[in-house]
């Protein structure tokens, strides 16, 4: 093909076939097949009563108890998670921006988390929350923390804040990684113009680097948000929804509505549901770029 | 304290804080690698025990050829480890390879050519991406069985594909826009054919653009479970994270055995993060400030 014969939209449109071949084909016509789904009775274990219900999957799942339940678990996990993920971002950046010995060894160490596979992850930890032999009771027992071995995944509390915490250890890096980066492009003249004026380290951090942070840290809060509230591989391996329903996400609920239950219509009906949830957040998060002029396409 | 005092002190407290925080994201994987080397006894012993009596390479040679009681018992993971392994280097590298060749085709026109719906067609990439997994598995199941494709490598690098293409013409549109025109240009008037100036001019300059976006795709493919557990059921393409949570639910298997599994499963990326540490850096901060 000689690029010369063709007009710039052509063009375009040539090289962008297959990419949007591929995204239409596989995301754009899954999620209109989804929707039609989700507007009728459709349980694989009685195929033959496959009718047009029409919003009456969503009906059901605003009336059920399960849904309200897992909205709870998921608000909680998703608060938790996003505050303690950003909290520690925050110090651990802060820290990583001063210069000590050792400074660039931590650095690279932000990064194992980060390369861990969630499914490893979440078996990495089951072993350290064990009841019998893990690390977790180990620890705690040699040091007097605990008078003896506990099931912390049995506890429907500790189950969901073992499960926080294993999320978090997880997606920490990524937080650390946007505000170093945010810190790292912060002007030293500000700092010395705050120094001459005879600003404390305090001043300088409040009047300095929060405006400067504020922004990043926007961004981290929602894709943080976007993150938790999709959390499915490391509750697989660690709580299964467990003990009960407490670690029940929206989620989790899906996926046992769908797998298990084998209900497509309400399944999907579920799924439906959480895009619309991430699809506001997206909303959010478009907003805020634009507002800064940052995303220029 | 005089001032010098003051600042060694503070360098002090600063490099402290600092160990703790290595602590903090070295201590629960080292865990699991200190076990991979550890006799079963020794996993299982209370009082805790930090460092194995024996240190052994039995749980990795297991994978390689099983012997004694574990030919038998826990005899799945063993047998699955390296082919699961297999899989999931094959569907990452496809997702890889086939990202970068439809990536650079949209990035490019999104870089240098004018055209009507630019902004709609480039808002339609990124959007897609917004649409949870769990939305996509079932319709995305009904669609890869009618193509007869369940239980393929294939159907994993097409799925993966679409999970990672958003970003990868986000990243490298960013790159190919770094690049003066003239480059381009010059080459074009010397007479090179558009291909040929991509090869020759283009793609080299856009060379860390292309392995940092190559890698995240890598990466993305290799760590997903949902869709491999949903889209497989054999050893014909179960990956490596579906044969390491299959570990979890077996209560046969013995522990020192999964850890193995577990590290072995999170070599390449841990490998891949540090060999381009920068790259990636770069890479998660231009995709989560930009897009």
């Amino acid at each position: 093909m000689s690029r010369r014969r063709l007009s710039d939209p052509s063009f375009a449109f040539l090289l962008n076939a297959p990419a949007l071949l591929a995204i239409v084909g596989l995301v754009g016509y899954p999620i209109a097949y989804s929707l039609w789904l989700s507007l009728h009775r459709y349980n694989l274990k009685r195929p033959n009563l496959f009718r047009f219900v029409g919003v009456g999957n969503y009906v059901e799942i605003f009336r059920s108890d399960e849904f309200w339940a897992a909205l709870q678990v998921t608000l909680v996990f998703t608060a938790l998670g996003v505050i303690l993920v950003v909290a520690l971002a925050i110090l651990i950046a802060l820290l990583l921006n001063e210069p000590f010995p050792g400074r660039g060894f931590v650095r690279t160490m932000v990064l194992v988390p980060w390369a861990i596979p969630p499914v490893v992850n979440g078996l990495m930890w089951q072993w350290i929350y064990d009841a019998k032999v893990g690390a977790l009771n180990g620890l705690l027992v040699a040091l007097r923390v605990l008078p003896a071995y506990r099931g912390w995944l049995s506890d429907p509390t500790d189950a969901l804040l073992a499960l926080v915490m294993a999320h978090v250890w997880n997606a920490v890096p990524l937080g650390v990684i946007l505000l170093l980066a945010a810190l790292q492009t912060i002007p030293a003249e500000l700092y010395d113009a705050g120094r001459v004026d005879g600003s404390s380290a305090w001043q300088l951090f409040r009047h300095v680097t929060m405006p400067w942070l504020a922004q990043p840290l926007m961004v981290v809060l929602v894709l943080q948000t976007m993150l938790a509230i999709r959390v499915f591989d490391v509750i697989y391996v660690l709580t299964a929804g467990g003990p009960g329903t407490s670690t029940t996400t929206l989620v989790w609920q899906t996926y046992v509505t769908t797998f298990d239950s084998l209900d497509f219509g309400l399944g999907n009906a579920y799924a439906y549901t959480i895009s619309l949830i991430t699809l506001g957040l997206a909303l959010i998060y478009f907003r805020l770029l634009y507002r800064r002029g940052e995303f220029e396409a | 304290m005089t001032a010098a005092g003051r600042r060694r002190r503070r360098t002090g407290l600063l490099a402290l804080a600092g160990a703790l925080v290595a602590i903090f994201f070295l201590a629960p994987f080292s865990w699991l690698v200190v076990t991979s080397f550890m006799h079963e006894g020794d996993a299982m012993s209370i009082p805790l025990r930090l460092l194995p009596t024996r240190p052994t390479l039995d749980n990795y040679a297991t994978f390689v050829a099983p012997s004694g009681t574990r030919s038998i018992v826990g005899s799945r993971a063993a047998e699955n480890t390296m082919p699961g392994i297999w899989n999931s280097l094959l569907a990452a590298t496809g997702t890889a390879v086939l990202n970068l060749a439809l990536g650079i085709l949209a990035g490019y026109s999104f870089a240098r050519l004018r055209f009507p719906g630019r902004t709609g067609v480039l808002f339609l990439y990124l959007g897609s991406r917004m649409v949870p997994g769990i939305a996509l598995i079932v319709p995305l199941y009904l669609v890869i069985q009618r193509a007869g494709l369940l239980d393929t490598r294939l159907a994993l690098v097409v799925t993966y594909l679409t999970f990672t293409l958003p970003f990868t013409i986000w990243l490298l549109k960013s790159y190919f826009q770094g690049i003066p025109r003239e480059l381009e240009e010059a080459a074009l008037v010397d007479g090179c054919g558009f291909w040929r100036m991509m090869g020759r001019v283009l793609l080299p300059a856009a060379a860390p653009g292309l392995v940092a976006a190559a890698m995240f795709a890598f990466m993305t493919a290799w760590n997903d479970y949902l869709f491999a557990v949903i889209l497989t059921s054999s050893m014909a393409a179960k990956t490596a994270p579906v044969v390491v949570a299959g570990f979890a639910t077996d209560v046969t298997t013995e522990r020192t055995l999964m850890a193995a599994g577990g590290v072995l499963a999170v070599v390449p990326p841990l490998v891949l993060a540090f060999l381009f540490q920068r790259l990636i850096v770069q890479g998660l901060v231009s995709g989560a400030v930009k897009g």
